[in-house]
């Protein structure tokens, strides 16, 4: 929901009169700006130590950044870079194997029939049921970037097959008169065709591995993660704080998408795909 | 054209697909010889198996029984030595227009440079200098079959297979493509074998009009279309050659009910 709302206002900014994008970007102001309103009438109207109104949460914010949190020790900034980076791990991980999985399994027959059911078994399981067993098995480090692996895993998978298979068969039998043999057929037309599917897979992945990151994080984390200072913010009862954890974890949410969306947009392009 | 020398030759051809339980008869008893340098047009009624016949002689369908000699050898599967027209273009939309239309260098692995010279000539002649570096999706339509059939010629194949190369086109268009086919064809000197619906366009065209008739397709009769081009679409000859045509087509498809 977050990524379609925000593809619509990137279409009202990317409006080309002048006229138009001015009233847009007002538009936006204005929606945000009521946001806010609406957050700090409720939490006037209902005042509760575990809603706090924007103010003390922007307060909590900066503060976070600025000063080590005493009950985990570090910055914000640090429980950023701790995110990103098993954010990042688990995506490289998924994305490695996922890849030319989905190329063999969409391609040739056997490995289909022969991966499908194991691949089925393991779909319906949520990342997160996995989380124990990780961190039983592969420790503290590894252990939260496991469910991201798998939340990124399975969209990318099932797109690239999809993908393959969606290959026009025209553009085969063009290639066969051309002279492609099986080889050429899988390098030089069933590769590109695949890669805007490739491109939706990262773009529905990104999103469940953020879930997936912040939810092992809130298990068990150590040496900081947004997810661990959200969960022992709410702990200690501070809830402003908690808050600004949220916000964060929306900004890198909307930042991924938008660099996802621009790489995907720069591929199409230079594939001439708009 | 001299017309002494046989380049493609249709001996018994048989292609029937399975259907269900049944099987469906596309093409029966069919025979032909394609001389060097000529013009022939196959035409018949929807579903008369005449694109299953171009496909068959590019090798992306195998013939049931029977076979297709090019140049005295069997045909066994699709190969660069037969270019490919086809209705809906096939361009890759991830490739430029040079690179389209040198897509079957490539895979033959000729060195970069003379890739470069071979696709400038091409371009060069079907009139799409200046587009080289445009991705399909910025032409319009004929053009996108200009660079369809630069492609299909680059591979400097011994015939060219064209399936309703212009269908896609409007009216206009189509007269256009025409007229810059034959310019095409005129300086390569190439074999063509150019399926379509159209009488006109295949009379406008043709050296060789073959009438196909529906299911099974067969070959009903040919005509052969010897005065000099450009044909005048609006001639007495032009009307009376189309008007016997279209008769022969007309008692296929009463006769089909």
């Amino acid at each position: 929901m977050k990524s379609n709302a925000f593809g619509r206002l990137r279409k009202l900014l990317s409006r080309d009169s002048e006229r138009g994008l001015m009233k847009s970007a007002a538009i936006v102001l204005v929606s945000l700006v009521a946001f806010v309103l609406v957050w700090w009438a409720l939490s006037s109207i209902f005042p509760s130590e575990y809603f706090p109104s924007p103010y003390k949460v922007g307060v909590a914010l900066v503060d976070s950044f600025q000063n080590p949190d005493p009950n985990t020790g570090v910055t914000m900034w640090q429980h950023m870079s701790k995110s990103l980076v098993r954010f990042l791990l688990g995506f490289a991980l998924a994305f490695v194997i996922a890849l030319p999985l989905g190329l063999l399994m969409g391609f040739f027959k056997i490995a289909e029939n022969f991966s499908r059911p194991i691949v089925e078994v393991f779909r319906p399981i949520p990342p997160m049921a996995w989380a124990p067993f990780f961190f039983i098995v592969a420790g503290v480090f590894w252990g939260p970037i496991m469910p991201v692996l798998l939340g990124v895993f399975f969209p990318v998978l099932s797109n690239v097959i999809f993908g393959v298979k969606s290959v026009d068969p025209l553009f085969l039998d063009v290639a066969k008169t051309q002279g492609a043999d099986r080889l050429t057929l899988f390098k030089k037309v069933i590769l590109p065709s695949a890669i805007p599917y490739l491109m939706t897979g990262i773009r529905i992945g990104l999103g469940i591995g953020w879930m997936c990151i912040v939810a092992a994080e809130m298990i068990v984390a150590f040496g900081g993660g947004v997810g661990l200072y959200i969960s022992v913010m709410s702990q200690v009862g501070k809830w402003d704080y908690m808050f600004a954890g949220m916000v964060v974890i929306a900004a890198l949410g909307i930042l991924t998408v938008e660099v996802s969306g621009y790489v995907e947009r720069r591929v199409s392009k230079w594939m001439g795909m708009k | 054209m001299d017309g002494n020398e046989v380049v493609l030759s249709i001996k018994d051809l048989h292609k029937s697909f399975r259907k269900g339980d049944g099987e469906l008869v596309a093409i029966e008893d069919f025979n032909l010889d394609i001389m060097d340098g000529e013009f022939v047009c196959v035409l018949g009624p929807s579903g008369c198996g005449k694109t299953t016949l171009l496909r068959v002689i590019a090798g992306l369908e195998e013939p049931t029984s029977g076979k297709i000699l090019l140049k005295n050898k069997e045909i066994t599967g699709p190969g660069s030595d037969r270019g490919m027209v086809f209705q809906e273009f096939g361009l890759f939309p991830w490739r430029t227009v040079r690179k389209n239309i040198e897509f079957g260098l490539e895979i033959r692995k000729i060195p970069k440079e003379e890739r470069k010279t071979i696709s400038d000539r091409y371009i060069d002649l079907v009139g799409l200098k200046g587009f080289e570096m445009s991705h399909p999706d910025e032409l319009s339509g004929g053009m996108k079959q200009r660079v369809g059939i630069a492609r299909a010629l680059a591979n400097d194949p011994a015939i060219l297979l064209m399936d309703e190369p212009f269908g896609a086109l409007d009216a206009q268009t189509r007269n256009l493509m025409q007229k810059e086919l034959l310019r095409i064809w005129s300086e390569m000197k190439k074999t063509v074998v150019f399926i379509t619906h159209s009488v006109d366009e295949a009379v406008f065209v043709a050296d060789r009009v073959v009438v196909m008739s529906a299911r099974p397709g067969k070959i009903k009769s040919i005509f052969d279309v010897e005065w000099e081009r450009p044909r005048d679409r609006g001639g007495v000859e032009f009307a009376s050659l189309r008007k016997k045509i279209l008769a022969e087509l007309e008692r296929e498809t009463v006769s089909n009910r």
